[in-house]
C-alpha cells in the first residue's frame, strides 16, 4: 500500500488519500450492514430534561458554589482597599467631595519636594541598575567568565536580602562618624575625627543603597533573555561577515534591549515604592520621599485624606509602567521565532576573563560582602561600630535579643503566626484561582486571574493606606488585630503565588484530570489523586516563598501595626529608631539564614525559575 | 444496553455555534466515526458526549438515561464511559499498573478481582513486562496501549476515542487501527471515534458521520460515503475527487468544455449550475478520440508525475478547468500533449449540495 498526498488545486491540500485498491481493502463490509442507525432531525420535547435525569443519586456538585465564594472573597480583598483609597482621596474631613487634596499635593512644597526627591531617586537608581546589571548579565550568560554560577548565586543573595536590612548594614558601614568605612579612612589617612569619606544619610547614599538591592531585577530579566537567545542568531550574523563586535552591536544588544528596558522600569518602580531604605536613611538626613511622607501623614495628627491622595500617584505610575513593561516584553518582533536551536555559544574573553570576574565581585561587594560583613561584625561585637577581634567577640547580643529583649518574643510569635497563616491561606487561594483560571471552570475565570495579579500594581504602602481606611470602620474593625496584617500580606503575596501555581498548572495537561473523571472520579477525587501529587513541589515552593515574603514585608506593615501586632520587620525598624543596631544585626542574620535555607531547598525544584521574574517586595 | 442518542445537540461559544443542531443515533455495540477537518466540531461533540461540556441546546441520551441537556448535565464520572485522549493523558506519577487499575480502585473492587482483571488486560494489550514502569519510560505505541488498557478495564458502556492515533508513526498507526477494531469486536461496547484521517475511519467504523462547520454533512457506511457523496464537501474530503461546476442541460446532462456529459446522482434543474464529482482514477485517458464519443472531453496535459505504481497527470480542458487524473504508469504523455478523457457516466456524480 502506498500513500500520496493530493496537492492539486481542486483538492484540499491536507487530505491524505489512498488509491482505490487500498481503500477498498480497508472497507469493512461486515459492520456496514446494520443500518438501524437513523438521522434525527427533530429534537424531542425539551420537557424531558426536567424530569428524567437519573443516576445523580442526589449528589450535588459543590465545587461551583465554593469557587464562586472564592471569587467573591478575592474581589473584596482587592477592591475594598482601592475603593476606600479612591473615596478618601476625593473627600475632605467633613466628607464632602473635593479635589483640594490633590491641589495641596501638587502645590504645597511639603509634598512637591518629596515628589521630586522620589523622581530623582527612582530615575537615578534605574539608570545605575542598568549600567551595572546589563554587563553583568551578559558576562554571566554569554561569556566564558569563570565562576558564573557563583556570581548568579550572589545576585540571588542580594535579591532576597530585605532592602531595609541592607540600609541598616550600610548605616553600620558608612554613617559619617561611626561608619566602619569612615573609621578605616581616618585610620589610613590620619584625617580629623569629624572628617568622613562617605555619608550614607544623603540623597546619593539612598540612591546607592536602593540600587544595591534593585539591580537584581534588571539582572534577572537581562540574563534570562540572553539565556534564551539561541547562539545561531549570532552565528548567522558571523557567517554573513559580521565581526564579534559588529554582531554584538547589531544582533545581541538589540535583542536584549527589551528586557533591559523592562528591567529598568521595574527598578524604577521598586525604587519609587520602597519604604524601608528611605525611612532609615532619608529621615535622619532631614528630607522625605513619597513613601515616608505618606507614612508621616499617619503620625499624630493623622491626615488620612492627604495620605490617600498622595498614594494615588504612586498607584497610577505603577499601573502605567507595568503596562509599559508588558507591552515592551510582549512585542512580537522581539520574541525569538522558529524551530529548534542549539545552546548559546559563549564569547571567549581570553585575557579579560579574570578582570571580568573581578568587576562582578567588585560590584557584589556592595550588596553582599560588605553589608553581610558589617552585620556579622555588629552581631558579635560588644559595640556595633567597632571592628570585632577574636578577643572581643561575644555572644551577648544573640543571648540578649532572644532571651532578654521583651519585644522580640512577641514579634517572633506574630511573625511565625502570620507567616504560617498567610502562606497556608495564600497557597490555597492561589491554588484555587490558578485552577479555575487555567481550567476555565466557571464563567469569568479570566477576571479572577486578573484580580489575583492586580495587587502587583499596588505598592505596599498604598495597600497599607487602603487597608487602614477600609478596616478601621464598621462593619470590619480589624485595625489593631493580626487580621489586618494577614489581609495585607495575603494581598501582597497573592500575585507571585498565583503566577507560580498557574505556571505549575499549565504544565499539567487538562486531559490528565479528564481521564480520571471519565473513569469515575469526581472533580474533588481527581484533584486529590491526580492533580495534587503532580503539583506537590510547586505548592511547597509557593508556601515557602509566601512565608519569606511575609518575613520581609515592611511598607504595608508600617502603617498597620499596633504595639501588640508588631512583626519582625517592624521591630527591626523600631530598633533602628532607638539605635540598637546590634540587635538588628542578630535578627537580620537569623532572617537571612532562614531565607537562604528555604531558597536553597526550593532552588532544587524547577518551579523556582517561574518566580525569579516576579517581584519580591518589602 | 447503551445506545447513544444525540438530539439537536448544539454548543455555542459566545455567538459561534461550534456544534450546530447535530442529531445522531448510535445503536448499542456500534462504532461510529466522527470524521472531518480540524475545527469542524467533532472533538467538541465528543466532549459533549463525555460530559466535559454542557450543551447550549439539545439533549444526549445514553440508553434510557438523559445525560445532557441545556438544564442539567450529568458529570462525566457518572456516565459509565471511558475515553482515550489525544495526549493519552497517562498520569506520570503512577506506574503502568497503577494507571490501569485506577478506575477499578474508584469502583472499590476487592484486591483479588483487581489483580485478575489487571492480569487479563495486560495480556490482551501485551503490556505484562511493562507493568511496573512509569509512562515517561515508554514509547509512543506502548503509551497508547496503556491508555487503551486503562479505558477498557472498567468495562465501559460507551468508549470515546479522541484522535487516538494521531501521535503515532505511520506503521504503528496502521497496526493500531485494526487493534482498536479487534478489541471493539471482542467487547462490543458502543464506540464514538473522532478522527480527521479518512482511512482510519474507513478501517474502523461501522458508520461514518462526516462533519463540517459544526453539522453532520453526511452519515453512512464507509462504502456509501465513498461511493455516493452527497455534497461537494464530502466528495472533496473523502477520497480524491475532481469537482466540475457546469450548467445543467436537463435532469442528467451538463454542458462541460464543449461537450455534453451524462451524469448520475441528484436530479438537475435545467439552466442551473450543477456540481459534479468524479474521482481521479475514474477518468480514462487516451491519445486518440475514443470510439464511443459519449462523455468524452478533449484536454491538454499541463503536468505529469511518475509515482511508481501510478502516474499523476494534470490536464486542462478547453474551458480552462483543471482536472487531475491518476492513471496506469504506462500512460506516459508529455506536457502539452492533446489527450481525450472519458468520464464514465456512472462515475460522474451530481451532488445535491
Amino acid at each position: 500500500m502506498k500513500r500520496q498526498t493530493a496537492t492539486s488545486m481542486n483538492q484540499p491540500a491536507k487530505v491524505a488519500i489512498k488509491n482505490e485498491t487500498s481503500i477498498l481493502a480497508h472497507m469493512r463490509k461486515s459492520g456496514a450492514r446494520g443500518l438501524a442507525t437513523r438521522l434525527d432531525t427533530q429534537p424531542e420535547s425539551r420537557a424531558m430534561a426536567m424530569t428524567t435525569i437519573d443516576g445523580t443519586r442526589g449528589r450535588f456538585d459543590w465545587t461551583k458554589p465554593v469557587l464562586w465564594l472564592f471569587a467573591g472573597g478575592l474581589i473584596a480583598l482587592v477592591m475594598l482597599p482601592l475603593t476606600w483609597l479612591a473615596v478618601y482621596s476625593v473627600t475632605d474631613k467633613a466628607g464632602h467631595v473635593t479635589l483640594r487634596n490633590f491641589v495641596t499635593l501638587f502645590s504645597n512644597a511639603d509634598f512637591l519636594d518629596p515628589l521630586l526627591t522620589t523622581a530623582i531617586i527612582a530615575t537615578a537608581s534605574a539608570a545605575i541598575c542598568c549600567l551595572v546589571a546589563a554587563p553583568m548579565g551578559w558576562l554571566v550568560s554569554r561569556t566564558d567568565m569563570p565562576g558564573r554560577q557563583f556570581i548568579r548565586a550572589l545576585v540571588t543573595a542580594s535579591f532576597v536580602t530585605p532592602p531595609f536590612l541592607g540600609a541598616v548594614a550600610w548605616e553600620l558601614l558608612a554613617a559619617p562618624n561611626s561608619g566602619l568605612l569612615n573609621q578605616l579612612f581616618r585610620v589610613l589617612t590620619g584625617a580629623e575625627a569629624d572628617d568622613h569619606l562617605f555619608n550614607i544619610y544623603s540623597l546619593t547614599g539612598i540612591i546607592f543603597v536602593i540600587s544595591c538591592y534593585t539591580f537584581p531585577f534588571v539582572f534577572v530579566l537581562v540574563a534570562n533573555a540572553l539565556d534564551r537567545m539561541p547562539g545561531e542568531l549570532e552565528d548567522a550574523s558571523a557567517i554573513l561577515g559580521g565581526r564579534t563586535w559588529t554582531t554584538a552591536r547589531r544582533i545581541t544588544i538589540p535583542l536584549a534591549l527589551p528586557a533591559l528596558v523592562a528591567g529598568s522600569l521595574i527598578a524604577f518602580l521598586q525604587a519609587m515604592t520602597l519604604f524601608g531604605s528611605p525611612a532609615i536613611l532619608a529621615l535622619p538626613a532631614g528630607f522625605h520621599t513619597m513613601t515616608t511622607k505618606i507614612w508621616s501623614l499617619f503620625q499624630y495628627p493623622p491626615k488620612l485624606e492627604l495620605a490617600a491622595a498622595a498614594a494615588v500617584p504612586l498607584l497610577l505610575v505603577t499601573i502605567l509602567l507595568l503596562q509599559a513593561q508588558k507591552f515592551i516584553l510582549g512585542r512580537r518582533g522581539y520574541s525569538v521565532v522558529g524551530g529548534k536551536y542549539g545552546a548559546p555559544r559563549r564569547v571567549e574573553l581570553k585575557k579579560w576573563r579574570w578582570p571580568a570576574l573581578a568587576f562582578c565581585l567588585l560590584v557584589l561587594l556592595n550588596p553582599v560582602f560588605l553589608p553581610y560583613g558589617a552585620l556579622l561584625n555588629a552581631a558579635l561585637s560588644p559595640n556595633a561600630t567597632t571592628l570585632v577581634t577574636p578577643a572581643t567577640a561575644t555572644l551577648h547580643n544573640i543571648v540578649f535579643v532572644f532571651t532578654e529583649l521583651s519585644s522580640t518574643q512577641l514579634a517572633l510569635k506574630n511573625t511565625v503566626i502570620l507567616g504560617t497563616a498567610t502562606a497556608t491561606i495564600g497557597t490555597v487561594l492561589a491554588l484555587v484561582i490558578a485552577y479555575v483560571s487555567t481550567r476555565r471552570v466557571i464563567a469569568g475565570s479570566r477576571l479572577l486571574g486578573f484580580l489575583a495579579t492586580a495587587p502587583v500594581a499596588i505598592p505596599g504602602i498604598v495597600l497599607g493606606v487602603g487597608l487602614f481606611l477600609s478596616y478601621t470602620r464598621p462593619p470590619f474593625v480589624l485595625y489593631g488585630t493580626l487580621w489586618i496584617l494577614l489581609i495585607a500580606f495575603l494581598t501582597i503575596n497573592l500575585p507571585s503565588a498565583y503566577q507560580q501555581l498557574q505556571a505549575a498548572f499549565a504544565t499539567i495537561h487538562p486531559e490528565l484530570e479528564e481521564a480520571s473523571r471519565i473513569l469515575g472520579a469526581t472533580r474533588l477525587q481527581s484533584l486529590l489523586r491526580i492533580t495534587a501529587p503532580l503539583l506537590r513541589t510547586g505548592v511547597i515552593a509557593t508556601w515557602c516563598f509566601i512565608f519569606i515574603g511575609v518575613m520581609r514585608e515592611l511598607s504595608a506593615a508600617i502603617v498597620l501595626f499596633t504595639s501588640q501586632t508588631k512583626v519582625i520587620s517592624v521591630l527591626i525598624y523600631d530598633l533602628n529608631e532607638s539605635g540598637d543596631l546590634a540587635a538588628i544585626s542578630v535578627l537580620g542574620i537569623a532572617m537571612l539564614a532562614i531565607t537562604f535555607a528555604v531558597v536553597l531547598a526550593v532552588n532544587r525544584i524547577p518551579v523556582f525559575g517561574a518566580s525569579a521574574g516576579t517581584r519580591l517586595r518589602n | 444496553m447503551a445506545s447513544v442518542d444525540l438530539r439537536g445537540l448544539t454548543k455555542r461559544f459566545a455567538a459561534l455555534a461550534v456544534v450546530d443542531n447535530v442529531s445522531l443515533r448510535i445503536d448499542h455495540g456500534q462504532l461510529v466515526c466522527l470524521l472531518g477537518p480540524s475545527g469542524c466540531g467533532k472533538t467538541t461533540t465528543l466532549r459533549l458526549i463525555a460530559g466535559f461540556l454542557e450543551p447550549s441546546d439539545g439533549e444526549i441520551h445514553v440508553g434510557d438515561r438523559l445525560v445532557s441537556s441545556k438544564l442539567r448535565t450529568l458529570p462525566p464520572e457518572q456516565r459509565k464511559m471511558s475515553m482515550i485522549f489525544q495526549s493519552y493523558a497517562l498520569w506520570p506519577h503512577m506506574t503502568v499498573a497503577e494507571n490501569i487499575v485506577y478506575g477499578l480502585r474508584l469502583r472499590k473492587l476487592d484486591r483479588d478481582t483487581i489483580a485478575s482483571k489487571l492480569k487479563a488486560i495486560l495480556e490482551t494489550t501485551k503490556l505484562e513486562i511493562l507493568a511496573q514502569r512509569y509512562p515517561g519510560e515508554l514509547s509512543g505505541g506502548q503509551q497508547q496501549r496503556v491508555a487503551l488498557a486503562r479505558a477498557l478495564i472498567v468495562e465501559p458502556e460507551t468508549l470515546l476515542l479522541d484522535e487516538p492515533l494521531s501521535n503515532l508513526d505511520a506503521n504503528l498507526r496502521e497496526e493500531m487501527r485494526f487493534e482498536i477494531r479487534r478489541l471493539h469486536d471482542e467487547y462490543r461496547y458502543t464506540t464514538v471515534y473522532v478522527t480527521h484521517d479518512q482511512s482510519e475511519a474507513m478501517t474502523t467504523a461501522d458508520l461514518i458521520a462526516v462533519m463540517n462547520g459544526g453539522r453532520i454533512d453526511q452519515l453512512g457506511t464507509p462504502q456509501e460515503i465513498y461511493e455516493s457523496p452527497q455534497s461537494e464537501f464530502v466528495a472533496r474530503f473523502i477520497g480524491a475527487s475532481n469537482v466540475i461546476k457546469a450548467t445543467a442541460r436537463d435532469q442528467d446532462h451538463i454542458a462541460f468544455a464543449g461537450a455534453t456529459l451524462r451524469v448520475t446522482g441528484a436530479k438537475l434543474t435545467p439552466g442551473q449550475t450543477a456540481v459534479v464529482a468524479i474521482r481521479q482514477h475514474d477518468i480514462a485517458l487516451a491519445l486518440q478520440a475514443p470510439p464511443n464519443p459519449e462523455n468524452a472531453v478533449k484536454a491538454t496535459v499541463t503536468r505529469q508525475v511518475f509515482l511508481g505504481a501510478s502516474r499523476d497527470i494534470l490536464v486542462e480542458t478547453a474551458d480552462g478547468t483543471p482536472l487531475r487524473i491518476v492513471t496506469a504508469p504506462e500512460n506516459a504523455v508529455p506536457r502539452g500533449a492533446e489527450v481525450w478523457l472519458t468520464l464514465p457516466p456512472e462515475r460522474c456524480r451530481a451532488l445535491s449540495r
